[in-house]
């Protein structure tokens, strides 16, 4: 047995011995996924939507006001507040945020739409809202109440010659059918759930912070003059990294063994929803491996720029954080605004999550996979080998 | 002509050939060491000498082979020591200052895994164990976690994971450093063994009465110059005095300016 054998057996035996580090490495995320894929079970539900509130006041109390209401309340995005109160009283609930948006249906509005001059919806929205959400509801109030005059138009035209009736219905269910949306694949959807977005994220987050106690003993073990003992005894430095980096490579394949686990079963036992793994375990392995290896090599090179334990866990944390924060961890890429989330394209724990969501989602192979698992498996080698050069020219040992 | 009887024996070399060494740090502008030379003979216990900042650590380092000098010549046994095998590099061992060891594993884990490293296995590994234990005095102490032990048990598993690979040549960086004098009066007499036992120790200190009870020759180092090299008693002109003459001689050398 070489001394590789013997580095990596000792690296075990530490790393069993330090309890903090497993609690970050392996408590720290089951708690985030549970927590996370409980917790925004609600939010994730309608694919990503945003859940937007409005009040609407009826003050015409007619057929085309009460069609009017009716086609707003189909939409699933949209939940109705029912709170009385006078317009001026409406308007601050807008201005506090407690409600999105306000309409406003005059009186008279059904009996003007055969006037030639009829009296509009007035459509106030709240301050802070994303223009893309406020555009979203108004395109949305305009169909409803263009659907409203078309049938009244129609409906006026009286029955057809051949005495039916339905005209009206019939007209708009064409115009319904000018756009169609496709119906998804079965196990397909277009946006992930809760467990589908979180289990990946904290799992990959978890993934990077390996680099806290990887980074940790390697510091430790060239202040105290270890590695300069090791060195002269004969053993090289390619099996001094090599005999870090398994051990912690075979953590991280743990890790995303564990979280995977703990999303198929754990968090609907809790009452949230199973994580289904898609069709293709052969490219989920492939991610949780090419996360690993970007992890490792990163927690590597962190290791070899840092002076002390505290610049190796600060340097971790503010990169991790960073990495998170951009790369979709903490708040879903596809609500980001479009810089932001160019700007999160760059971060590894982007490329990883999307791996993940186009194997869970997406029912991606390998082949669909590969091209992130090859940016991150870049990312791990341009890290190894900054890691290898300064730890070659280290003359701390 | 026919020469007859035995053919006259190749005079072995010192165990340590240094010659006009030069190394620079590279962020640093002076040179650590600058143009030293000494040999040091098999079988001696020789003390390196000199303030902090002298040299001493950098020139145990390149002996172990973890440094490369640019310049000068540098061998060991005959050998350059840039040309060491493996195992030409275990039989030379470096103890340094720091603990160097795993504070979370236990005595013995740590004299396992350091036989280990170095190709040893099976009962040649427990043989060696069992010997630099009882060498250091570490055989109750096997069991007990490195970072639960006093300084001086530390000092010894120091020690004792460089003599795991029975060297022919031992460096000491400072091993007395924050021990009690039980310990300390222990560990120098386990230097006393390991160099009567016939290895060659070359031992850095600051404490001039260890240099002056442990040590057969001296070489002193200053802001990385040799300022003298020889016996005791060539170097107190004939009379190998009182510790307080070698503190004399070692302040005369180096002058007593502070250095850090």
């Amino acid at each position: 047995m070489g001394p590789l054998h013997h580095l990596i057996r000792k690296e075990w035996i530490l790393l069993g011995r330090d309890r903090h580090s497993l609690l970050l490495l392996f408590l720290m995320p089951t708690a985030f996924i549970l927590i996370m894929s409980l917790a925004l079970r609600g939010l994730f539900a309608g694919h990503g939507a945003v859940a937007v509130t409005y009040v609407l006041v009826d003050s015409d109390k007619s057929r085309a006001s009460a069609q009017l209401a009716a086609r707003i309340h189909a939409h699933p995005e949209f939940a109705a507040v029912d709170t009385p109160g006078d317009e001026e009283a409406l308007r601050r609930l807008l201005r506090s945020g407690r409600t999105q948006f306000l309409v406003l249906v005059p009186p008279g509005f059904g009996a003007s739409l055969d006037s030639g001059e009829p009296r509009p919806v007035r459509l106030y929205a709240a301050p802070t809202l994303d223009a893309a959400v406020v555009k979203l509801f108004d395109a949305a109030l305009r169909e409803a109440a263009a659907r409203v005059y078309l049938r009244r138009s129609l409906d006026g035209l009286g029955p057809n010659p051949d005495g039916d009736s339905g005209a009206a219905d019939r007209a708009l269910e064409r115009v319904d059918a000018l756009v169609v949306s496709p119906p998804e694949e079965p196990g397909k959807s277009a946006g992930p759930t809760a467990v589908q977005q979180n289990v990946p994220a904290w799992l990959i987050f978890a993934m990077f912070f390996i680099a806290v106690p990887l980074s940790s003993t390697w510091v430790q073990e060239r202040a105290q003059g270890t590695y300069q003992r090791l060195l002269s005894m004969g053993v090289p430095r390619w099996k001094l990294v090599l005999g870090k980096a398994i051990p912690y490579l075979c953590v991280s394949l743990a890790q995303g063994a564990l979280m995977l686990a703990i999303g198929v079963w754990l968090v609907p036992l809790l009452g949230g929803d199973a994580l289904e793994l898609g069709a293709h375990p052969e490219a989920l392995a492939l991610m949780i491996a090419a996360v690993g290896f970007a992890a490792v090599s990163f927690a590597l090179l962190v290791a070899n720029i840092a002076r002390s334990v505290e610049q190796a866990t600060l340097l971790t944390g503010v990169c991790n954080l960073l990495f998170a924060a951009l790369g979709g961890v903490m708040v879903p890429r596809f609500i980001m605004p479009p810089t932001l989330k160019a700007i999160g394209a760059c971060s590894p724990m982007a490329w990883g999550l999307e791996g993940f969501l186009d194997v869970f989602l997406r029912r991606g192979g390998l082949a669909d996979v590969a091209p992130r698992a090859g940016l991150l498996v870049g990312f791990g080698c341009a890290a190894l080998s900054m890691a290898a050069f300064l730890f070659a020219r280290d003359r701390r040992g | 002509m026919v020469s007859s009887g035995t053919l006259p024996l190749k005079a072995e070399p010192p165990l340590i050939e240094i010659e006009k060494l030069q190394f620079r740090y590279p962020e640093s502008p002076a040179p650590a060491l600058d143009g030293v030379s000494f040999r040091v003979e098999r079988g001696l216990l020789y003390g390196l000498l000199g303030p902090n900042g002298s040299g001493k650590t950098t020139l145990l380092k390149l002996l172990a082979g973890i440094l490369a000098a640019p310049k000068g010549a540098l061998r060991i046994a005959g050998a350059p020591v840039e040309t060491r095998t493996s195992r030409e590099r275990s039989r030379c061992a470096l103890v340094p200052q720091d603990f160097a060891f795993y504070p979370r594993l236990s005595v013995r884990e740590n004299l396992e895994f350091f036989a280990g490293v170095q190709g040893y296995g099976g009962s040649d590994a427990r043989e060696r164990i069992a010997e630099t234990m009882r060498q250091t005095a570490l055989e109750s102490w096997g069991d007990h976690r490195a970072d639960r032990c006093s300084g001086g048990l530390k000092r010894r598993l120091n020690i004792a994971i460089g003599l795991l690979g029975r060297p022919e040549l031992l460096l000491l960086d400072e091993p007395t450093v924050g021990i009690d004098p039980q310990s300390r009066h222990f560990i120098l007499d386990s230097v006393r063994s390991i160099n009567r036992a016939g290895t060659t120790v070359v031992y850095t200190t600051h404490y001039l009465e260890e240099i002056q009870s442990l040590c057969a020759r001296v070489a002193v180092l200053d802001r990385g110059k040799l300022r003298a090299e020889g016996s005791l008693t060539e170097l107190l002109g004939g009379g190998a005095g009182a510790a307080g003459a070698l503190e004399g001689l070692f302040l005369e050398l180096t002058d007593s300016a502070l250095r850090d």
